[in-house]
């Protein structure tokens, strides 16, 4: 038991070095990932929230918050964002299955699942990695309202909520044992979490059901709870509810991808869709 | 006997969408798919016991490919029943998984952008061995191969030789007891396929694994199979010696030439004794720019000597 425990880790820290790896050699996409996009979303948010706060009434506060607090959002939210979201190992993934180069990993010992969420989670780090110094450069220089003895636990949810996002990422890769194109999945499943996940817009600015019923989803985890946590919109208790929405979303994504899989590798002919 | 690999009345049949040409039947597609079952394999026995090489030949689309998928476990049969090494192939159980290996000679199963020895420290920590056996085995395998001098340079960077060499190398790494070779010599220089050849060879000798191979070079099946499996529209229709199949098959060649200075391909099919003589006639012929030499339809030579097999009894 502790000899496979042990061969799992060494399995997985090797996968995550991997990505690491290869991910560090295409070093123009690398920036582009990691800065040059979220840099851009950010450049847009603020010149939005900025013109917002223009026209302001005279408290100054929209939601019952100011516009410091609108502008931490508008920097963090897009780095967040790109961390609690998969294109690039979604993309891989799907093209796996759809080109039958997925062959090479179901005759190793090791599952298709396991291969890309060690990749992933390798990515998401070293990109975190990089990419966190702009926003808490921002924050710091420009003094906006940020509690830096949160940002462990906030971290912890969306590396937690990653695994949700991998497992949709698998569920939609599944679909290409059923399916000849899959990659408008990925984009329709994308942009809804970008909406769903408060990267767009906060959720608490929402209408009020609609705010509601989107803090009991799971989705709301990956930007919008881990970031209102760590700019003070909320509190431990909005963390801990963020921890319990991811559980049943993975337990239901699992058994969702559990059933996909099985059915698919029974249907695969072994040469792609 | 214990066979190794054992096969029962294997079959596949795959479920293909079929459209008739045109905007209206693609409409009508649209909402009412038609399809059609084609079967790739029916009726497969087999029995291979270890330390044996067995040739698998056909022509394109026969039906090779498909046995070797279901018996490394990448795919499902239909029907019948297969075990290798005691399991199910198919259920894709980790102990399995741990002593077979599938090189598919036109895919690529290393990883693209880092060296061989890079995947292949990868593949220790996959298949859990032992990282000091494991770099001694690579090194003697790269010697075995002549290729220790390209294990520190990128996959990408590799010719089609050279990455035929790491892709077995990678296969062999965790010293599997069944091997699947497809096509391993594909679109290689005759240099290369020697040296492949040759390799396999003395791999075998002295570890004694079962290999299935299929190859549309005869000179592979020739030099190294034990068995042959001849597969014709998803049968297999002949189970035998190797030796009995060439004596008795007048397998020809096709050489595909073009001359200085021409932009047009030709081709002269012969006997394989008559290659002297055709390289001779081709020097008369002028300067020649570019020639390789290939096996003539596998299917013809099959029917051939089934015919002349019934023919005998």
């Amino acid at each position: 038991m502790k000899k496979q425990f042990t061969a799992f880790w060494k399995r997985n820290l090797a996968l995550a070095n991997l990505a690491v790896v290869t991910n560090l050699e295409y070093r123009f996409n690398f920036i582009i990932d990691a800065f040059v996009q979220p840099i851009l979303s950010v450049g847009i948010e603020l010149l939005l929230w900025i013109a917002i706060f223009k026209t302001v009434d005279a408290t100054g506060l929209i939601g019952g918050f100011g516009r410091d607090s609108y502008l931490a959002y508008a920097v963090w939210a897009p780095f967040l964002g790109r961390i609690a979201i998969s294109w690039m190992y979604e993309a891989m993934m799907v093209e796996e299955v759809v080109s039958g180069s997925i062959n090479t990993i179901l005759t190793r010992p090791l599952s298709f699942f396991e291969y890309y969420m060690s990749q992933t989670i390798g990515y998401k780090v070293i990109t975190t990695m990089f990419s966190m110094c702009v926003p808490l450069g921002a924050s710091y220089f420009f003094k906006l309202p940020v509690f830096y003895d949160r940002l462990p636990a906030a971290f912890l949810l969306v590396i937690y909520y990653l695994f949700l996002v991998h497992t949709m990422s698998f569920i939609v890769a599944t679909l290409g044992f059923y399916l000849t194109r899959v990659r408008s999945f990925t984009l329709l499943k994308n942009l809804s979490l970008m909406l769903l996940g408060g990267e767009l817009v906060p959720i608490d600015l929402m209408p009020k059901n609609l705010s509601e019923l989107l803090l009991n989803l799971p989705f709301s985890s990956g930007v919008y709870v881990p970031l209102a946590f760590i700019t003070g919109r909320g509190d431990w208790e909005l963390l801990y509810k963020g921890f319990f929405n991811v559980t049943w979303g993975l337990a239901i994504a699992g058994v969702v991808s559990y059933i996909l899989w099985k059915r698919g590798v029974r249907e695969y002919t072994g040469t792609g869709a | 006997m214990k066979y190794t690999i054992e096969a029962k009345n294997l079959g596949r049949v795959y479920k293909t969408y079929t459209k008739k040409e045109g905007i209206i039947n693609s409409l009508k597609g649209f909402y009412n798919r038609q399809y059609t079952e084609k079967v790739a394999l029916k009726n497969a026995n087999l029995n291979i016991e270890a330390g044996k090489i067995v040739g698998l030949v056909g022509s394109n689309g026969a039906g090779k490919t498909t046995l070797l998928k279901i018996l490394s476990g990448l795919i499902y049969p239909s029907s019948g029943t297969a075990t290798v090494l005691g399991y199910e192939p198919w259920k894709r159980d980790n102990d399995f998984l741990k002593q077979i290996s599938i090189l598919l000679g036109q895919k690529n199963q290393l990883w693209w952008d880092i060296t061989p020895r890079d995947s292949y420290s990868l593949l220790t920590k996959i298949y859990d061995l032992n990282e000091t056996k494991a770099k001694k085995r690579v090194d003697d395998l790269a010697q075995l191969l002549q290729c220790t001098s390209v294990l520190n340079t990128q996959l990408r960077r590799l010719s089609l030789g050279e990455r035929m060499k790491m892709e077995i190398i990678g296969s062999l790494l965790h010293e599997p007891k069944v091997l699947f070779l497809d096509e391993p010599t594909i679109g290689l220089d005759i240099v290369a396929q020697n040296s492949i050849r040759n390799f396999l060879e003395t791999y075998v000798k002295e570890f004694q694994p079962a290999i299935i191979l299929t190859s549309h070079y005869m000179d592979d099946i020739a030099q190294l199979a034990d068995q042959l499996l001849l597969i014709s529209q998803g049968e297999i229709v002949y189970d035998g010696d190797v030796e009995h199949f060439m004596q008795k098959t007048d397998l020809k060649k096709k050489l595909i030439y073009r001359l200085k200075n021409s932009t047009e391909e030709k081709e002269i099919v012969f006997n394989s004794q008559q290659l002297t003589q055709v390289l001779s006639d081709l020097s008369k012929a002028g300067e020649v720019a570019d020639l390789k030499v290939e096996e003539v339809d596998f299917e013809e030579a099959i029917h051939r000597f089934l015919e002349a097999e019934s023919g005998a009894r």
